[in-house]
């Protein structure tokens, strides 16, 4: 029994969920390098081609912050409230190690696929 | 555009949004504040769209930017703390006392022995026996659910198995399982030919009872009872026969043995149950399997050799029906051991496929 195209659908919509997750954190982070609101944050993210909507960003926001890796304040910008995002100390700090475990996954998984 | 789209404030739409994704969402501050970020989110959509529009945005414009939101609730559920009642960590330890408790403890228990209790309490109403055990099964599984969900619970809540994960050894695994073995040829041919036999000698009993009384032919006789259960005998052997030679004719059916002996066993347990039942009906004084011919009723010696044999069926029934329930028990756990198995080999493949 073959599969259907749903079930392929399927597993592979999940498969570029896991995939993505990493990606967003990385994104997220590397963007708050510079302090940002939410919709700008998500407006960067999608100009660079990572789109990432309202009820997944706001979420992982949270809880970066509460692993200390962001800090955020509400403040009054054209005459609305707005909590604007940037890297806490630590945030940098863990940001550099991820980033160089990102460049060495990429470097094996580009030999990987060159090797295939 | 027509004007009878347009709202006086359009906005009112975004407030009545976050009330509804409010509605899902657990009621504490952290929530106000992330429901307050939602609001500036998509108040920046909209100033955005007006920007490039270059007018105010009426009601359908501004829903368009909600109904790409997601519907209330779906957003509430991705911006909310992820719940669960048992988490991934507990949740295999949960699921198999759950089916230890259900499938081998209450259906057994309810299986053989509340319900031949209440066939045996029917008085002849073996329907409303039959629904009352159902009844009874459903219930009892409900409330089993129930206390175990709770008791699962309570332990993800407190954490209590937390550092269960730390103690375990690898000295303790158990032992390799041993590979299946497949029923053989021989095997089966063997089977078929003593069932074949057996089945011809069932059917000449009735001329030649010298064939399961020997000696005693000639002063005993059998009861109406075994008479009456002497067709479903030969029924269930006739299947015990075609059974075999299906396993011969169809090797490649592996289910086919299980289920089949399943089945066997189920019929002979419902045919011994009517049976003991029977025995129990049957008057004070008289017995119930064999009784002695004519010729010699008045004989003290020939009363106790029948007492005897009456006695030494009985235990038989009896002793047939503990082993039965318990074969019973271990077939049906194998049928869904196998059954399973099939399963995971089916689900490995199709992965294999869509990769």
């Amino acid at each position: 029994m073959s599969p259907g195209s749903d079930q392929i659908g399927e597993v592979f919509e999940n498969l570029k969920l896991e995939l993505r997750r990493g990606c967003l954190t990385l994104a997220v982070l590397t963007q708050l390098r510079t302090e940002r609101y939410g919709y700008t944050l998500r407006k960067a993210l999608a100009d660079d081609g990572l789109e990432i909507d309202e009820g997944t960003l706001y979420p992982l926001l949270r809880r970066l912050e509460s692993q200390g890796l962001l800090v955020s304040q509400w403040r009054e910008e054209d005459k609305r409230n707005k909590r604007f995002y940037r890297l806490s100390p630590t945030g940098e700090q863990i940001l550099e190690q991820l980033l160089k475990e990102w460049q060495s996954i990429n470097s094996s998984l580009n030999k990987i696929l060159q090797e295939a | 555009m027509s004007t009878s789209s347009r709202s006086p404030n359009p906005i009112d739409l975004v407030d009545r949004y976050l009330q509804a994704v409010r509605f899902w969402l657990p009621k504490n501050r952290r929530q106000d504040d992330l429901l307050a970020e939602l609001g500036e989110d998509l108040h920046s959509q909209i100033d955005a769209k007006e920007e490039e529009l270059g007018h105010p945005l009426d009601q359908a414009e501004v829903s368009e930017i909600l109904k790409r939101c997601g519907s209330p609730m779906v957003v509430a559920s991705r911006m909310g703390p992820q719940r669960h009642l048992i988490g991934p960590t507990l949740f295999p330890i949960y699921l198999f006392v759950l089916k230890m408790v259900v499938l081998w403890i209450l259906v057994p228990v309810f299986i053989f022995i509340v319900g031949p209790v209440n066939l045996a309490n029917a008085n002849g109403d073996w329907s409303s026996a039959i629904l009352n055990t159902m009844g009874g099964l459903w219930s009892g599984a409900l409330i089993a659910a129930a206390n175990i969900t709770l008791v699962f619970a309570i332990l993800e809540r407190t954490k209590a198995l937390a550092h269960h994960e730390c103690k375990w050894d690898p000295a303790k695994l158990p032992p390799l399982a041993k590979t299946e073995r497949k029923t053989s040829l021989v095997q089966t041919v063997c089977e078929l030919g003593f069932q074949v036999f057996a089945l011809v000698w069932l059917l000449l009993i009735p001329q030649h009872p010298f064939m399961i009384l020997g000696p005693a032919a000639g002063f005993l006789k059998a009861t109406p009872l075994v008479h009456a259960f002497y067709l479903p005998v030969v029924l269930l052997w006739m299947f015990s026969v075609a059974r075999s030679a299906s396993i011969l004719a169809k090797p490649e059916w592996t289910w086919l043995p299980l289920a089949s002996q399943l089945f066997q066993s189920i019929a002979t347990l419902t045919i011994l149950n009517f049976f003991l039942h029977a025995v129990t009906q049957t008057p004070t004084g008289m017995f119930p399997f064999v009784v002695l011919a004519d010729s010699v009723r008045d004989s003290v010696h020939y009363i106790k050799i029948a007492a005897v044999v009456n006695v030494s069926i009985l235990i038989s029934a009896i002793g047939a029906w503990i082993g039965l329930s318990i074969a019973t028990i271990v077939q049906t756990w194998q049928l869904l051991r196998h059954i399973r198995k099939n399963r995971s080999i089916s689900h490995q493949a199709i992965s294999a496929q869509a990769r």
